[in-house]
């Protein structure tokens, strides 16, 4: 039984092994870090109403492109989005587990988790993966997105592989294309038209997508926004009412009437 | 002493009279399903008996709080490591009473050496369509069974059986309110019979005189309706809904008072007096 609705010790008691989700390469030889299929760019920056998660579709391993089509911003609950950069068999299961817990803790509480205590427990997950993270067979990045009820506003923080935890004022970016967002972002709100943040869903959904183009420019591993393949990045925004995925369709609209043709 | 079966058979018997007893006072509970979804109803005076049990699950009490507390979190940490573990799709309430409650109350039942779960429990699960929705009850013996459409929690199983019939004699509800209307009424028979029924004591003394209360006539609409009324007075009318239309994973809400007051019909509101 979880005493405090702490289900990591229920799945403890069952035998799980939670605290070794991939073990770490034991030198026996024939591990490639080329081989580890890996996530890419994601980033996530508040906007006027909350904030916006965003990431590309694309999976590599080494130079191969695994996967154009992967879903790397989580919605974890109502309220919460879990954005991966990194290995993703540790991050999806990392994901599914974060999920369950905050399942279990309101259900059997009767109570939603903190804020807080939802950072806590990525924190937690990623430290107990650092074994795994080092040897690069588990190494997850992440970015936590959610809407803070006590204190009614949206908030972003990142992690480093093991687990430390920055809190974001504007805007926070993972992964191989993260730089080129970065540095675009930086720009924008030093000497751009005002603060990003300032930016209505319309404005702030262009400027994603066009972030996104950028990343893809400079970074292979990238997968951007491809039209022709109907290939879109996953966006979400989250605010007061919660977490909503932004349809293709509407990414569709904005992305052939305002980032292919230079207006 | 209770090596000798005769003895053992009569601290069981024992026990079913205490724990009859027991239930008399307690709230009944009723599970409707309806086009919309799964309607659970009861009243409760401060301690809920209904809860979120998984994504499509809820469970619905009636007894001791401390039982019914313990024997959800067994529900929970089952349903959830199973979620976890396989699929979400994989969580099934029959799976859950025959393979996680059941095995424990009946146990505890029949342990005649510990004190057995003061507790009979509803677990209901809505599907996709309203043909795959299902009910489960149990009673205090770890007997348990599905049931189609109604089900109910109520002291004694002739008051069960005479609900049943009664289910099966009037309409179905199409709409959320035409659910809360029905299991409202459904709830004030249950009250009123189970708290009319004499005692196993007096059931005895009477049955040689009037064998003819074992068949219980369902109350006049005028008394039903003012068991409502006197109730929801003074006790919190706790209503939810696993609503299979609300587009998400989850399907668990509570009704509000305030969604739930433009529900109740006219009859049913108490009057309050100035």
């Amino acid at each position: 039984m979880g005493p405090q609705g702490d289900f990591l010790q229920v799945l403890r008691e069952q035998g799980y092994a939670l605290d070794n989700l991939f073990p770490s390469s034991n030198g026996n030889g024939g591990f490639n870090q080329a081989d580890v299929t890996t996530g890419t760019t994601v980033f996530a920056m508040k906007y006027a109403d909350g904030v916006l998660v965003a990431g590309d579709r694309r999976a590599t391993a080494g130079n191969v492109v695994m996967y154009d089509r992967t879903d790397k911003v989580l919605e974890i609950d109502r309220f919460s989005v879990l954005a991966i950069a990194g290995v993703p068999a540790t991050a999806f299961e990392m994901a599914r587990i974060l999920e369950h817990s905050f399942k279990y803790y309101r259900r059997s509480q009767l109570q939603d988790l903190s804020f807080e205590g939802k950072l806590r427990a990525l924190a937690t997950l990623l430290k107990n993966n650092a074994p795994a993270a080092l040897a690069g067979t588990g190494t997850v990045a992440p970015v936590f997105a959610g809407y803070d009820a006590q204190e009614g506003c949206g908030k972003i923080f990142f992690y480093d592989i093991l687990g430390a935890e920055f809190e974001a004022v504007e805007y926070a970016v993972s992964g191989s294309g993260s730089p080129t967002i970065r540095g675009i972002l930086y720009y924008m709100n030093r000497w751009g038209n005002g603060p990003v943040g300032g930016l209505n869903e319309e404005d702030a959904l262009i400027f994603v997508l066009r972030l996104m183009t950028s990343a893809a420019e400079f970074d292979s591993a990238t997968g951007g926004v491809d039209a022709q393949a109907q290939l879109y990045p996953i966006v979400k925004r989250i605010s007061a009412e919660g977490v909503r995925t932004i349809p293709a369709d509407r990414l569709k609209t904005l992305f052939s009437d305002k980032v292919l043709n230079n207006v | 002493m209770y090596e000798e079966p005769y003895r053992w058979i009569e601290a069981v018997a024992n026990r079913r009279t205490y724990l009859d007893d027991q239930f008399i006072q307690g709230n009944p509970l009723i599970a409707v399903s309806f086009a919309r979804g799964i309607l659970l109803l009861t009243v409760n005076r401060g301690t809920e008996k209904i809860y979120e049990i998984y994504d499509r699950i809820a469970l619905g009490g009636m007894g001791h709080p401390a039982d019914l507390e313990k024997l959800r979190y067994t529900l929970l940490d089952m349903a959830h490591v199973e979620g976890f573990q396989r699929s979400p799709s994989d969580v099934t309430a029959s799976r859950l009473m025959k393979n996680g409650l059941a095995p424990v109350i009946k146990q505890a039942f029949e342990e005649i050496f510990k004190a057995p779960y003061i507790t009979k429990v509803l677990l209901a699960e809505v599907g996709a369509t309203q043909d795959r929705d299902h009910l489960f009850s149990i009673n205090y013996d770890g007997m348990f069974e599905e049931q189609r459409e109604f089900g109910v929690l109520v002291s004694s199983s002739s008051i069960r059986e005479t609900l049943s019939q009664e289910w099966k004699a009037q309409g179905r509800p199409t709409s959320l309110q035409a659910a809360i209307e029905v299991s409202l009424r459904m709830w004030g028979i249950s009250s009123l019979l189970q708290t009319d029924t004499p005692s196993p004591d007096e059931e005895e003394k009477g049955a040689v005189s009037a064998p003819t209360t074992s068949v219980a006539t369902i109350p006049d609409k005028e008394t039903i309706a003012s068991r409502i009324r006197e109730t929801l007075s003074r006790e919190t009318l706790e209503c939810v809904l696993l609503d299979r239309e609300s587009g998400k994973m989850e399907t668990y809400h509570t009704l509000c008072q305030a969604e739930l007051q433009p529900l109740i019909p006219q009859s049913f509101v108490p009057v309050i007096e100035r």
